[in-house]
């Protein structure tokens, strides 16, 4: 009996640090992918503002040494 | 945002047709010559956008620029004034409290798929809350970006690393420690 139940605790938690660690990761890369993201078709729009600025001559490469 | 969501938000001159910009031929990819000029072995163009938040990645971020500068050499930056960075929130609303933003366009994506599919990446470094992550997070940027600026598929790269992060993250934090922890 008691190894019984020694058996389904350690189940239990077993199961309970693995999901833990796959909530983790899940959460950490959703962070990652806020902070970092890839540029796709949904930032077209802005990727065409910028790209137009640098071909309009309204931005050009910075040639200070520190930001202003 | 979605593309649907960008159209709404845009005004009715700048639809995704007008701006969405088609593969750039390759005599118009981008370069650095020695006058701080574009030149040809320029894979990227990057672009620093600050509306100017008083934050630990801002004073991060202009304490380093030097140094970003020195190690992209190769590549053009582009700052956006304060009074641009700010249209550029107030037109995309769903950016701000992000800055400041670093967007790196990988030209030869461009170049070849246009704004369609992949074609770059940004680092939301204003994410970043305190100086230890924000520097941690500018390192990782040019560490990325020396490391990868040949490679031939940047896009699956960049995917490949993210699922390692979180993966790496996740079990240093199952084991308590917590030294790469980011954004918390």
């Amino acid at each position: 009996m008691f190894d019984r139940v020694t058996e389904i605790m350690s189940l239990v938690l077993g199961a309970l640090a693995l999901g833990y660690l796959v909530y983790e990761i899940d959460r950490r890369q959703r962070k990652l992918h806020d902070i970092w993201d890839v540029l796709d078709g949904e930032d077209a729009i802005i990727t065409g503002t910028l790209e137009d600025m640098v071909k309009k001559g309204e931005l050009k490469p910075y040639a200070e040494a520190a930001l202003a | 945002m979605t593309v649907r969501a960008a159209r709404r938000s845009a005004k009715p001159s700048e639809s995704r047709e007008e701006i969405a910009i088609q593969p750039l031929p390759e005599t118009q990819l981008p370069a650095i010559q020695q006058n701080g000029e574009p030149s040809a072995a320029s894979r990227f163009r990057i672009f620093i956008v600050d509306s100017g938040w008083n934050s630990a990645a801002r004073r991060v971020l202009h304490e380093n620029f030097a140094l970003i500068r020195d190690l992209q050499k190769d590549d053009p930056i582009y700052v956006l004034s304060r009074e641009k960075s700010v249209e550029f929130m107030r037109r995309h609303g769903s950016r701000i409290g992000r800055d400041p933003i670093i967007a790196v366009h990988d030209m030869h994506a461009l170049g070849k798929g246009g704004t369609v599919g992949f074609h770059g990446f940004r680092l939301s470094l204003g994410l970043l809350r305190t100086p230890e992550q924000a520097l941690m997070g500018l390192q990782a940027f040019a560490r990325f970006l020396v490391e990868h600026r040949h490679s031939a598929d940047l896009e699956a790269d960049i995917r490949a690393r993210l699922r390692r992060e979180g993966f790496t993250g996740a079990i240093e934090i199952a084991m308590h420690h917590e030294a790469r922890e980011i954004g918390d």
